[in-house]
This record gives structure tokens, C-alpha cells and sequence, in this order.
């Protein structure tokens, strides 16, 4: 399986990229959503997973998320984003964008573990 | 438009708290411990700007050895691996996620900045018409690490109208 990781923190991609690799992801890594956007178009096949920060240079995380929703050649991705925009009202706004889940920074490795478990990416017990 | 801001110390200390079990000391072995002294020195910081319904900003200081100790618990490397690249990124990253978490504590309609880091003490950025309204101080292994909010005086004035 693959997945995209989109942060433009180089030290929260590697975070990200070393928690997916452990679960057996082939990781990618884009620095924005755009970069994201074109690396995407470059793909034959479309990961399974993308780990999308908010705040980023370019094209932000939601702006990502409603492109993506809006191209039905990337529909199958599941998009979890992974910010520290935790107010209600913005959590809201991402999975009415079509967000699957959202993971608040700081997170632990368990957290993360377990949200891509309650979202069928992984064993559940992958944890343990 | 100002409120008037409720993230006191206790909060950033709850924040800083997750920062470490999460990123930088998820065995529990080396928590920050707490020194309350505002005039810890550093030698360099990054900070994020909140604007809207609070104008502000939240600033992450420290010594260069814990900004270096940072870097490899958030990147998992040695120490001597650890590059200038490798601290700024880090360093940028902490004050977005506290920023981000005093953001969301704010009341709706403030906006976030990118961060910007100085590999230089936090005395040589001037925050303009700010003052410090709360803060974290504490050593990490020895090392001085600092997390404070600065309040724009322009809201303070707009409170007091």
C-alpha cells in the first residue's frame, strides 16, 4: 500500500513517513498541496491513504482535500487530516469537505495507529 | 476586534506537556522541568502569529544544545547527525503545534501564521506595542527551553476604549 505524506514541516514528514513506513506503507512525501496535486497527476496508481496538514504554503490542506474530492480518478483515497487546527468549527469544515478522519497534533504514534485502524487501513491491534 | 485571552500558564503547560509525550520524550524519562524564571536565557527560537479575534504571538525559545535534543527525538537521529536544517525545521514545527493549540483555545476568527525561526536568542526579535502575558519556563536535561505568548498592546488598548 502507499501513502502520501503533506507537510510543509520536513521534520512532521518524517514523523508521519516513519509511522506509515513501520505499517508496511510505501511513503511519499509532498511539501504542499499543490506539489501534492502534481505528483498525484503523475501517478498511475493512486495511494490508498493521505496525511494532509492544514496550514501550508501554496495550496493548504482543505483546498487539497476539495480538489481531490472534485476528481473522481482520486475518489478511493482516504484523507485524514493531521493539524493543529482543532476547533470545532474547523473540523467540521475539513469533513464536510470530504475529510475522512482527523488527527490533532501533538498525536502519539498509538493515536495515529489506531485512527488508521478505526479507518480499515490497518489490524486493528497494529498497536500492540 | 480583541477578547480577552484565557490561555493561562497552566494551559501552555498542558500543551507543552503533550508536546513531549508525543515528539520529544514519549518514554517519560526526561520531562521540562519547570524553573518559572522568565529571564532564562536562549540562543534560538521560533514563533507563529495569531491575529483576529486575539493579535498575538506564541514564541518557543531555548539553548542550542536542547534545540539540537529536539531535533533528535522529533527526526529520530543521533545528536551528531543532527544538521541546522534539521533544528530550524524543528524548531518551526513546535511553535506551530503550540500555536495551533492556543489558537484552537481562542475564541472563533483568529488565523494562524506559517512559522519563522531565528537560529538566535529570543531577545534579538522585537515583537512591536507586545508584552508577555504568559509563559512556560523550564530546563530539559539541564537546558533552558521557554514557551510564551505575546499580547499585541494594540488590543489592549482597544480592550481598555
Amino acid at each position: 500500500m502507499r501513502a502520501m505524506v503533506i507537510d510543509d514541516s520536513r521534520a512532521m514528514r518524517m514523523i508521519l513517513k516513519r509511522i506509515v513506513t513501520k505499517l508496511s506503507f510505501e511513503a511519499v512525501e509532498a511539501g504542499d498541496g499543490k506539489e501534492a496535486l502534481d505528483l498525484l497527476a503523475d501517478m498511475t496508481e493512486v495511494p490508498e491513504l493521505a496525511l494532509i496538514d492544514w496550514n501550508m504554503p501554496n495550496m493548504n490542506g482543505l483546498e487539497f482535500v476539495m480538489k481531490v474530492r472534485a476528481d473522481p480518478r482520486l475518489r478511493e483515497m482516504t484523507l485524514v487530516m493531521v493539524t493543529t487546527e482543532s476547533e470545532q468549527s474547523q473540523i467540521v469544515r475539513a469533513l464536510a469537505a470530504g475529510a475522512h478522519e482527523y488527527v490533532i497534533k501533538p498525536f502519539t504514534e498509538g493515536a495515529m495507529i489506531e485512527k488508521l485502524a478505526l479507518l480499515g487501513l490497518v489490524p486493528t491491534g497494529a498497536n500492540s | 476586534m480583541s477578547v480577552e485571552v484565557e490561555v493561562d500558564e497552566n494551559d501552555l503547560a498542558e500543551m507543552v506537556e503533550q508536546v513531549w509525550e508525543s515528539y520529544l520524550d514519549p518514554e517519560g524519562v526526561s520531562p521540562l522541568m519547570q524553573t518559572y524564571d522568565e529571564n532564562q536565557p536562549s540562543e534560538v527560537h521560533s514563533s507563529v502569529s495569531i491575529t483576529g479575534s486575539w493579535t498575538g504571538h506564541v514564541v518557543y525559545a531555548s539553548s542550542r544544545a536542547a534545540a539540537q535534543r529536539a531535533a533528535a527525538a522529533f527526526l529520530a537521529m543521533e545528536l551528531e547527525e543532527v544538521s541546522e536544517e534539521d533544528i530550524s525545521d524543528t524548531l518551526g514545527e513546535l511553535a506551530n503545534i503550540v500555536g495551533g493549540n492556543v489558537k484552537a483555545m481562542l475564541p472563533p476568527g483568529a488565523q494562524l501564521s506559517l512559522p519563522q525561526v531565528v537560529l538566535a536568542p529570543e531577545s534579538s526579535a522585537r515583537y512591536p506595542n507586545t508584552e508577555r502575558i504568559s509563559g512556560v519556563y523550564g530546563l530539559w536535561e539541564g537546558e533552558p527551553v521557554s514557551i510564551s505568548m505575546w499580547q499585541s498592546s494594540t488590543d489592549t488598548k482597544e480592550e481598555g476604549a
